[in-house]
């Protein structure tokens, strides 16, 4: 009774930590009566609780002694099946926490992940520990009810991916994006292969007679002149140098992120593949794909699922600090 | 519907040093309430007694003022007592002084004592012997003294003997 009227005095701080793998970020919102005070994200780059990040979630601690953090799962090992009776017919289920939603399906993770994220946390605690599989059903709760769809919660390096009929989970399945070095650069490879043939088709197609050699002949000729060019255009050109490899630079992160979308493309497609293949899984042909981006996708991944995968792609921007801290105030308000 | 692996860590207001606290004030509150309590209850009891005591000693003092009363009556008839005691004594001595007053020659048939007056009935051999031996005792007793006589047939004669002692002689001793 007296713990009720404290808690009534009290506001009420929700610290929500989306862990990463080169950055976490910490979502804090003070709610007070339901209502939210104030809320701040701060971005930490770490993927584990380093002390900037411990000191930050002492501070938020301190704000109020009715604070709740949660946390959302990461584990390589979770992901979500589509019965709750017979879930021993998929996996085996001695070394798992599950969580049955509906009587419908059930979603699931190692119990030693959560050992492990209570272990690291036993300094701040933990009070919710959410998988990324419900966060998506309620994101997208008014397509599921109505759709047979794709839908995928893209994060950093993980992708949440499962598939409902009018609200029936037929698949489901947690991805990991491996660090596929090698990987990537026989994809590279292929790319340039690929690049190459069309270069050669490319090649094929020029007609050198209508090349003008004297034209060639004349720049050569005032390439020859280089001798007579002062200091100053000396130093116009190597600036111009130096920006050819910042040029450079722009094109190896472009290209990671090429790769990123490219493996995360792979990936589900994958997974859509083991959909159709494996008969444990009511498998039906879909054919749109709803995508909650959490990290910012670029075209390329909407661009390689409609015209590889024939999908009608929907991207709907999700923040994931808010959402976590929306069904930890249902959980615990 | 509850999504979360885990449940909620219990929260609390209260830090353990708080919690430690408040249950110290907390026992010292129950003990200073229980001593309180205590002490309502001896006041009560205390005031209870009191009445009781009050009442016992009214009860005592009417007691008292019985047993005063009681007392005071005994004394009298202790004191009525000792007055009917010494008057008997002094009736005794007074019987008793009649008795060796009167000489062995007369005989005494009936004598009846007054608290004023004394009347004797006898027999006499002769008026003399009566006038020197009885009479003449008694007139220094009696303020007053009256004598008749009548004779028997042996010769003898019967006598009475009235005698009295004035009041008013008697307050003025």
């Amino acid at each position: 009774m007296l713990s009720k009227i404290l808690e009534t005095l009290y506001t009420k701080v929700f610290i929500n930590i989306i862990i990463g793998y080169t950055k976490s970020i910490v979502y804090t919102e003070v709610v007070s009566k339901g209502v939210v005070v104030s809320s701040d994200t701060k971005e930490f780059k770490t993927g584990t609780l380093n002390n900037e990040m411990h000191e930050h979630l002492k501070s938020c601690i301190s704000q109020s002694p009715y604070h709740y953090i949660t946390i959302l799962d990461k584990s390589v090992n979770q992901g979500a099946l589509p019965t709750c009776r017979d879930v021993k017919n998929y996996i085996d289920i001695s070394t798992l926490h599950t969580v049955c939603v509906d009587n419908d399906w059930t979603f699931y993770t190692s119990q030693e992940s959560i050992k492990d994220l209570k272990y690291e946390y036993q300094s701040v605690g933990v009070d919710l520990i959410f998988s990324p599989f419900p966060i998506l059903v309620t994101f997208f709760k008014d397509k599921i009810d109505t759709s047979l769809s794709i839908f995928a919660l893209v994060e950093e390096k993980n992708i949440s991916l499962c598939v409902f009929n009018n609200g029936k989970l037929l698949y489901a399945e947690y991805l990991h994006i491996k660090n596929m070095k090698s990987d990537d650069n026989l994809m590279m490879d292929t790319i340039l292969e690929d690049d190459e043939d069309e270069i050669a088709l490319d090649l094929d197609d020029i007609d050198l007679d209508d090349i003008d050699a004297d034209d060639d002949i004349t720049s050569l000729e005032d390439f020859g002149d280089i001798e007579d060019l002062s200091n100053d255009l000396d130093i116009e050109e190597f600036s111009e140098a130096q920006e050819i490899v910042n040029k450079e630079d722009e094109k190896e992160v472009s290209a990671e992120d090429f790769n990123d979308d490219y493996n995360k493309f792979l990936m589900i497609q994958d997974s859509i593949h083991n959909f159709y293949q494996d008969e444990k899984y009511d498998s039906e042909f879909v054919e749109h794909i709803y995508i909650a981006d959490s990290i910012g996708v670029s075209l390329d991944l909407k661009k390689y699922l409609e015209e590889e995968m024939f999908l009608t792609v929907v991207v709907r921007k999700i923040e994931l600090g808010e959402k976590l801290s929306t069904m930890a105030k249902v959980e615990i308000l | 519907m509850r999504y979360s692996y885990i449940k909620p860590r219990r929260k609390t207001a209260l830090s353990k040093d708080m919690q430690l606290l408040f249950t110290f004030f907390s026992v010292t509150l129950f003990m200073l309430f229980l001593t309180y309590g205590f002490l309502v209850f001896r006041d009560y009891r205390f005031d209870q007694n009191h009445a009781e005591i009050l009442q016992e000693e009214k009860n005592l003092r009417v007691g008292i003022e019985d047993m005063k009363v009681k007392i005071a009556m005994i004394e009298n008839q202790n004191i009525l007592s000792e007055r009917v005691f010494t008057k008997n004594s002094v009736l005794k001595d007074s019987i008793h002084n009649l008795f060796d007053l009167v000489p062995s020659r007369i005989t005494l048939s009936q004598a009846k004592i007054m608290e004023n007056g004394l009347i004797l009935y006898g027999v006499t051999p002769n008026k003399d012997i009566y006038n020197f031996m009885l009479q003449a005792p008694l007139r220094s007793i009696f303020h007053r003294t009256y004598s008749s006589f009548y004779p028997l047939d042996n010769g003898w004669f019967r006598f009475v003997s009235t005698n009295y002692i004035d009041e008013e002689a008697n307050d003025e001793y």
